[in-house]
């Protein structure tokens, strides 16, 4: 948890340098009587909208943008503003009606099963190639989200299969430490896959007794 | 005064209902006292939620808050002459209202003036300090139904959007 507030406060941190770094610009650049040019004021009028123009898009990212409520909102909240005239009840209308809609059309918004993790079926896999999750390659930094995203539990095991030609331990375990434990799945297992005798390729979790160098060393549960 | 207490209290709610860290009230009030920006006090909750790197936060900073870069262009002149701290004080306190008002404060008297945007930012600063502390104790206090909060993000942009376009268009045609 110190772990978890220190990020929050180094973030917090971050948000204010470099916020304060570009208010105090203007005054670092012409603080000493320079000369502005004149291109800053033609500028001033037309970056912003296509900053915020692409804030817009961006901040869709964390919404249901798949489903119509967000464009429904969006119209509303532009509605409101210009009928009042007042931003706070643009913003308000608007994300009382999100809001409202995405509660009472939640049913409607057809909700994937939370896929299982198992060791027939992990989620992740480790080779020599790099990650993969389900079967698509990535980076580790997506593995995260991939797993928020698919709805794959905290609470159950998490497997992770290696290929058996992989043994950079040292790089399975910051894997592991960095990207699955920090993001709350600490319940992790490594999946070794075993060619059978039939010659197809199964899958077989390492009996439970054989203890490897790098498996889960956390207290599972509190 | 009314608009930052309530959006300081929106983004403390949203704050407090996707960040789990203890003290999330204080940490909501550090947020608004330090960066006294409302949109990226909405803006950077989702990347430490999903504990993005530093330096796709700090990326995130400087485009969201590019525009600050500008504001103090006009005020180069005006607050010449301010002691230091003083003067840290009002460019750390030039968010989007602040600047509005200081922009169009018509006090001649230099000293006047300062004193002017000094308590505009002083205010606002408290308002949404409180606004924020009040939002994220609620939050964390009250089943706030937060689901879909996340549009209050997405709502400003949209008004300082349709502002500026309005603001565009007025001024060409």
């Amino acid at each position: 948890m110190a772990e978890k507030v220190l990020y929050v406060f180094s973030a917090i941190a971050v948000g204010w340098a470099v916020t304060f770094l570009l208010r105090a610009l203007p005054f670092l650049v012409f603080g000493s009587g320079g000369e502005k040019p004149r291109w800053l004021g033609r500028i001033d009028g037309f970056i912003s909208p296509v900053i915020i123009g692409g804030l817009i898009v961006y901040s869709f990212s964390s919404l249901e943008w798949r489903t119509p409520w967000p464009y429904v909102a969006l119209a509303a909240t532009v509605a409101a503003y210009l009928a009042f005239r007042n931003s706070l009840a643009g913003i308000i209308a608007g994300t009382a009606l999100y809001m409202a809609l995405l509660s009472l059309a939640g049913c409607m918004v057809p909700v994937e099963a939370a896929p299982e993790s198992s060791a027939r079926n992990p989620p992740v896999r480790v080779g020599r190639s790099g990650i993969a999750f389900r079967g698509r390659h990535v980076v580790p930094d997506d593995v995260p989200r991939l797993l928020e995203k698919h709805g794959y539990s905290r609470e159950k095991p998490l497997h992770i299969l290696v290929d058996d030609d992989y043994d950079d331990k040292r790089a399975l375990w910051v894997f592991k430490h960095n990207y699955i434990d920090r993001a709350g799945y600490t319940k992790s297992v490594w999946v070794h896959s075993q060619k059978g005798a039939s010659g197809t390729v199964g899958i077989l979790p390492k009996a439970d007794g054989v203890k490897m160098p790098y498996q889960n060393t956390r207290s599972r549960g509190r | 005064m009314i608009g930052y207490v309530t959006m300081g209290f929106a983004a403390g709610v949203l704050f407090s209902a996707k960040i789990d860290v203890p003290c999330a009230a204080l940490f909501s009030a550090l947020l608004a006292a330090s960066c006294l920006s409302g949109t990226l006090s909405f803006a950077i909750v989702p990347p430490i939620a999903s504990s993005a790197g530093l330096g796709e936060i700090a990326l995130l900073t400087l485009a969201i808050n590019f525009r600050y870069a500008l504001y103090g262009v006009p005020m180069v002149d005006r607050w010449r002459g301010v002691p230091l701290l003083r003067k840290w004080f009002l460019i750390h306190a030039l968010s989007d209202e602040i600047f509005a008002l200081n922009v169009s404060c018509r006090i001649r008297r230099p000293e006047t003036n300062v004193l002017y945007c000094t308590c505009n930012g002083v205010f606002c600063l408290a308002y949404w300090v409180a606004g924020s502390t009040l939002g994220a104790m609620a939050g964390k206090a009250l089943p706030i139904p937060s689901k879909g909060i996340e549009f209050a993000m997405t709502a400003l942009f949209m008004v300082i959007f349709t502002e500026q376009m309005k603001g565009l268009f007025l001024k060409n045609g």
